[in-house]
């Protein structure tokens, strides 16, 4: 009906305006959820330290976001003497524009895509690499020696994971024969065990465990969470890329983060756990169940957080280069025999 | 002016004030930004041309991984742009003789209705459901195989060699044993020994 | 053998694991924070707060002005200045604490002869302005009257130590 509307009031523009809509429908919520998610947090992190959490702005703390939000909007953007203000300014801004830029691929239910592109996984993993760029600049560009530190470890950790997981992804792509992420999914929904009935051990969790572990942690890795958030780390380096930036610049970097970590999270049900397939056979598919399923992974960042300290950089180094990738290559393996093999389960 | 024409031409200038900037920008970390557009542009170039893998493999390989290295290698080093610039003159006349190749090779190919090239036929309009990856994929494992092997097989010398260079044993060489360092138990660094009390 | 455990111990992420079931009990167990202005923590009897200047109960001030807190206080924070009353007894006119300076030691109190000057449970307390926080005689002396019977009880129950 919407359709219609759209259609009759703009005429040959149409298209346009409904990409538009679209874009706005997803980033308006995408970024109140990434508000409650800073909440959500704090909370989760506080009641596993035996604290409450934040509790005290509105009832049971939850204007909390709200009230961090407008004091960043209403603080100053320092701008350093020395820093090289034009890439001063965009690093940030890169950092947030490619957080959300990745979304506009992701289907939230079937048919429910901004852009429902073919190379729709190739899209995904060119703009999450792209996200490296905001952390260098902004990291270049403060002039700043722990700022130049973050930025050169993130580079490396990101380089490094975003190889482990494209490798991980290579394996789903077998399975699904497809690039495009809606057919990724309509793939989980067939199979050996999607035909006798139990649809939740078809998805690609369980015969691509190690994957889904790989690419979990992956994930991790790439958005710069704890354990693997050396670049930021701030008993050594204070906070990497964002130390020098203050107010709503310091507040894009944080939003991008929390956009990303968002983004992996949906990535890893849709790729992974079913996206909005449902796990009962009596139960609709639908959008409530990507969104369960998101705020499970989001959960796992979080209590990854609350419970391992950091890596130390080496140590990153090794995870991601001798054993992920090794071990991504072997499964790769693996996966093609087992589909040449009679016993293939994705049939 | 169709909206394709239209994409073509901003992206096409983006392309081309990106390029010059990349030779003329004084500090080498903008210019290998400016590449980074340059190549972020190009993709966008290709997407027109609908080759959606190349594209975004291009954004994929070259903005995700080649440049972010580069910038990391040029971000640390202090460049002199002075002493670069010593050797101008004595190299302009190369430069112009090269310049004026590709000038010409341009002009080829721009001029192609000249030399009678637009009496090639046109590409076959692709069908519905083509996958442009799905055909890549196709020619590359099984027409091309045998370039494409040996290509990964030099890529794979590279690294051999990369590592082989770096990677020398040396007598005052400090290396951490990570593996040894993660399977420690408690028992492999503290002893704890029973000894009588002492009395004074 | 221990190789092989500690690999096998490894790949399927043991202690990891472990961790997690730690921290999501605590998740779900008994929290212990203290939700301040409403809840507060115990605090001794010998706790060093806010310094007050007391008075005998007749509404006489104890201090004699005999400077020793001056004297004994590390942080040269106190400034007193005596003079003598038309009584012809020996008083400050003047007694200022910076509390910007204090260290909160209690030398001053365990100077004092005649226990004018203490330093009471009051911690919540602020000020605005750098100078809010330079007490003089008459705020000090009015912390005392307000809080008397808190000082009082706390220095009779710490008396058999001293």
């Amino acid at each position: 009906m919407l359709h219609q509307t759209v259609q009759s009031m703009f005429g040959p523009g149409a298209p346009l305006v409904w990409a538009l809509l679209g874009i706005v429908g997803i980033i308006l919520p995408l970024l109140l959820c990434v508000a409650y998610l800073t909440f959500w947090e704090r909370k989760v992190l506080g009641w596993m330290q035996v604290r409450i959490g934040p509790n005290r702005v509105g009832p049971w703390g939850l204007l909390q976001p709200i009230a961090d939000g407008l004091k960043l909007v209403f603080k100053e953007i320092i701008v350093p003497a020395k820093a090289n203000s034009g890439l001063y300014i965009i690093g940030p801004a890169m950092a947030f524009a490619t957080a959300l830029a990745a979304w506009a691929v992701v289907p939230f239910a079937d048919g429910y895509v901004v852009a429902d592109i073919d190379a729709g996984v190739l899209y995904l993993l060119a703009m999450t690499s792209m996200g490296i760029y905001g952390v260098i600049i902004s990291g270049w560009a403060s002039n700043s020696k722990y700022a130049f530190f973050g930025a050169m470890r993130s580079a490396a950790q990101m380089v490094s994971y975003e190889i482990a997981m494209g490798l991980a992804l290579i394996c789903v792509l077998m399975v699904s024969a497809s690039l495009n992420i809606s057919e990724i999914v309509h793939g989980q929904a067939r199979g050996y065990f999607a035909a006798h009935g139990a649809g939740i051990l078809s998805w690609n969790w369980l015969p691509l465990l190690p994957m889904f572990v790989v690419y979990l942690i992956s994930g991790l890795a790439e958005t710069n969470r704890a354990p693997f958030d050396v670049v930021e780390g701030e008993s050594e380096i204070v906070a990497g890329h964002m130390v020098e930036y203050s107010g709503m610049a310091y507040a894009l970097f944080f939003l991008a983060e929390y956009a990303n970590m968002i983004l992996v999270a949906t990535m890893t049900s849709i790729f992974f756990l079913g996206g909005w397939l449902s796990p009962v056979g009596f139960l609709p598919d639908g959008f409530p169940w990507l969104a369960g399923k998101a705020c499970f992974v989001v959960f796992l960042f979080l209590w990854f957080r609350a419970t391992f300290p950091r890596y130390r950089y080496d140590q990153i180094m090794r995870l991601g280069w001798k054993v992920f990738v090794p071990l991504c290559l072997v499964w790769m393996l693996v996966v093609g025999v087992w589909m040449m093999s009679p016993a293939n389960i994705w049939k | 002016m169709e909206p394709k024409t239209a994409i073509f031409y901003v992206l096409s200038a983006i392309l081309v004030a990106a390029s010059l900037r990349v030779i003329t920008a004084k500090n080498p970390v903008h210019a290998v930004l400016f590449l980074v557009l340059g190549f972020f542009s190009a993709g966008g170039l290709w997407l027109t041309l609908q080759a959606e893998f190349l594209a975004i493999v291009l954004v994929v390989v070259y903005v995700g991984a080649v440049m972010v290295l580069f910038l990391f290698v040029v971000m640390m080093l202090h460049i002199d742009v002075e002493r670069l610039r010593e050797g101008f003159w004595s190299n302009l006349p190369v430069a112009i003789g090269v310049g004026l190749l590709m000038v010409f090779e341009m002009a080829l190919v721009l001029t192609g209705r000249y030399f009678g090239a637009d009496a090639l036929p046109e590409p076959a309009a692709a069908a519905a459901g083509y996958s442009n990856t799905k055909e890549i994929g196709r020619v590359l494992f099984s027409d091309y195989v045998y370039p494409f092997e040996l290509a990964s097989v030099v890529l794979l010398v590279a690294i051999v060699a990369a590592v082989a260079l770096t990677k020398r044993p040396g007598k005052d060489k400090k290396e951490q044993n990570v593996r040894k360092q993660t399977a420690v138990r408690s028992d492999e660094r503290l002893r704890i020994v029973a000894m009588p009390s002492e009395k004074e | 053998m221990t190789a092989i455990a500690q690999y096998v111990k490894s790949l399927f992420l043991k202690e990891l694991f472990q961790g997690m079931a730690v921290t999501l009990r605590h998740m779900f167990g008994h929290k212990i924070t203290v939700q301040y202005p409403e809840e507060r923590t115990p605090q001794s009897n010998r706790f060093r707060g806010l310094h007050a200047l007391r008075r005998y109960p007749n509404g006489e001030e104890r201090c004699i002005a005999c400077k020793l807190c001056e004297a004994a206080c590390p942080a040269l924070a106190i400034t007193i200045e005596s003079a003598e009353r038309d009584d012809g007894s020996r008083r400050t006119t003047r007694y200022d604490i910076d509390l910007l300076k204090c260290i909160f030691c209690g030398y001053c109190e365990e100077a004092c002869p005649v226990d004018a000057i203490v330093l009471t449970r009051i911690f919540d307390y602020h000020g605005e302005k750098r100078s809010d926080l330079y007490y003089t005689k008459q705020m000090l002396l009015a912390v005392g009257d307000k809080n008397e019977a808190q000082i009082a009880r706390d220095r009779q129950q710490d008396a058999a130590y001293r």
